[in-house]
């Protein structure tokens, strides 16, 4: 090691010392030079700060991210079992706001027509192997469901009952194979006998061969004596295709069933019925068309320019 | 001979200063990661006589104390640097199995950097600084040793490369 400094080093080493004392006192006192000096400085490198951060944020987050490795796997767990948490929860509250709004359609609909009627969830579908369309709702003879009840929903017809348990009921959908139901077309009354076809579309059988059908006619729920198994008025479908077959003894038609049932959730069971028929009450309002404005626009060639 | 070399290495240490500010500063490392300037303002001063330690120390203590980062009053670091540039030199001047054995000078400058960040602590702690709780600055000064530990080997052979180049010095290691 070196002994000592000569004396012009040591005068250069009390002299930076002495200026570092100054520049100190010069801040602490609060001279706005030391504090333009330091804002200066950070203009100048503000530049140079943001294209290293565009460049090198990436690379930096990625360091931050291995040096933090183990709080970083312990977040990204806590989230996703915070994500499952809330996607279970957004998928109830959609399962939820499905079901208020078949249960609000089904309620004005039972409400239009002064029918009294036991609201119930479909806990089950039938086994489709027995080739019977079926459901099981959580309602059953403790509320009031019988053997023989017209189940609707918002939109129509869904079936009748055929067993009632205590706490549940089996329903026949209208698209069993085996169901039948009287029915009629909504304004010329005529009227005729539907029966399920396995699928969306069931078909109808006129009774009187004299009158005609038309595509669009709406089909509603004939009733039956004392109102069981079905109430007049409940609408089932719209016609849509007619069989003018030479030489048929009556005719028939095709018709597009109101409900969706593999949408089915919420429906009501009808306890009792107005004295009264709703008649075509209840025939669903035809779809209103949305104007759609136009937009006309003039153009007028512009005057060309004198020579 | 003593301003010339100053400006000599006023540049370098600009570079340095704007490397360390934009682009040292994007990494988030463990314990506040590491201060690329203040190694290489301490391998520098290694490489020269007492003298030129503090006047390098001089300088770079002004441009640190110019950062946004500095929390302390202008001219503490100038301070700090100028003793640390001082005896960091004065250390092994003359004393050639101190300068040709590269892990005396890794150890000292790792060994240099928490000191002086101790001091400025407790310089700062006199001029009325908050330095935040106990563990945090333990972590802290056991990072800063950390990593001027594993910077400095990288850095050691540039600084003695662009030293030997500008001053025609042997220092090279």
């Amino acid at each position: 090691m070196r002994s000592g400094g000569d004396n012009r080093g040591r005068l250069l080493l009390i002299s930076l010392i002495v200026t570092a004392l100054f520049l100190i006192t010069l801040d602490l006192r609060g001279v706005q030079v030391i504090t333009g000096l330091r804002n200066g400085s950070q203009s100048a490198l503000s530049p140079f700060q943001s294209v290293a951060a565009t460049i090198f944020r990436p690379v930096g987050n990625f360091f931050s991210d291995v040096t933090q490795l183990g709080r970083t796997r312990g977040e990204i767990e806590r989230l996703k079992a915070a994500n499952e948490k809330l996607q279970k929860e957004l998928i109830d509250r959609k399962n939820a706001d499905a079901e208020l709004a078949q249960l609000k359609s089904v309620l004005d609909l039972a409400g239009t027509a002064k029918y009294k009627v036991v609201n119930a969830k479909v806990i089950s579908l039938g086994s489709t192997s027995s080739f019977t369309q079926t459901i099981t709702i959580d309602a059953g003879t403790n509320n009031g469901v019988r053997q023989n009840m017209t189940v609707i929903s918002g939109l129509g017809l869904v079936g009748v009952v055929k067993i009632s348990y205590p706490n549940s009921a089996l329903v026949q959908l209208t698209t069993d194979p085996a169901f039948k139901v009287g029915a009629r077309v909504a304004g010329s009354q005529q009227i005729g006998i539907l029966s399920g076809q396995g699928t969306s579309k069931a078909v109808l059988q006129l009774l009187d061969n004299q009158t005609t059908l038309k595509v669009g006619d709406v089909i509603l729920a004939r009733g039956s004596v004392n109102n069981r198994p079905f109430v007049p008025g409940v609408p089932i479908g719209q016609v849509t295709a007619v069989d003018n077959a030479a030489g048929a003894v009556t005719q028939t038609a095709d018709v597009k069933l109101y409900v969706n049932f593999s949408a089915l959730s919420t429906v009501a069971v009808v306890i009792s019925a107005p004295k009264v028929d709703p008649r075509d009450a209840l025939v669903p309002r035809a779809p209103v068309p949305t104007p759609v404005p136009t937009v006309t626009i003039y153009a007028q060639p512009s005057e060309s320019p004198a020579p | 001979m003593f301003a010339r070399r100053f400006f000599i290495s006023l540049p370098i240490f600009t570079f340095i200063f704007i490397l360390q500010e934009s682009v040292v500063t994007q990494f988030k490392l463990f314990g506040g990661g590491f201060s690329l300037f203040l190694i290489f303002a301490l391998l520098w001063s290694a490489l020269g006589t007492p003298e030129m330690g503090a006047l390098t120390g001089f300088g770079a203590g002004l441009l640190m104390d110019l950062s946004q980062s500095a929390s302390g009053p202008m001219g503490q670091w100038t301070l700090i640097m100028i003793l640390a540039g001082f005896t960091v030199s004065y250390l092994g001047y003359g004393d050639d199995n101190f300068r040709g054995n590269p892990i005396s000078l890794i150890f000292t400058v790792a060994a240099a950097v928490v000191v002086i960040r101790v001091i400025y602590l407790i310089l700062g702690l006199l001029l009325g600084s908050d330095i935040g709780s106990t563990w945090s600055v333990l972590v802290s000064l056991f990072s800063s040793a950390f990593w001027s530990a594993a910077i400095a080997p990288l850095l050691l052979p540039v600084v003695t490369r662009i030293h030997e180049t500008l001053f025609d010095v042997k220092s090279r290691i």
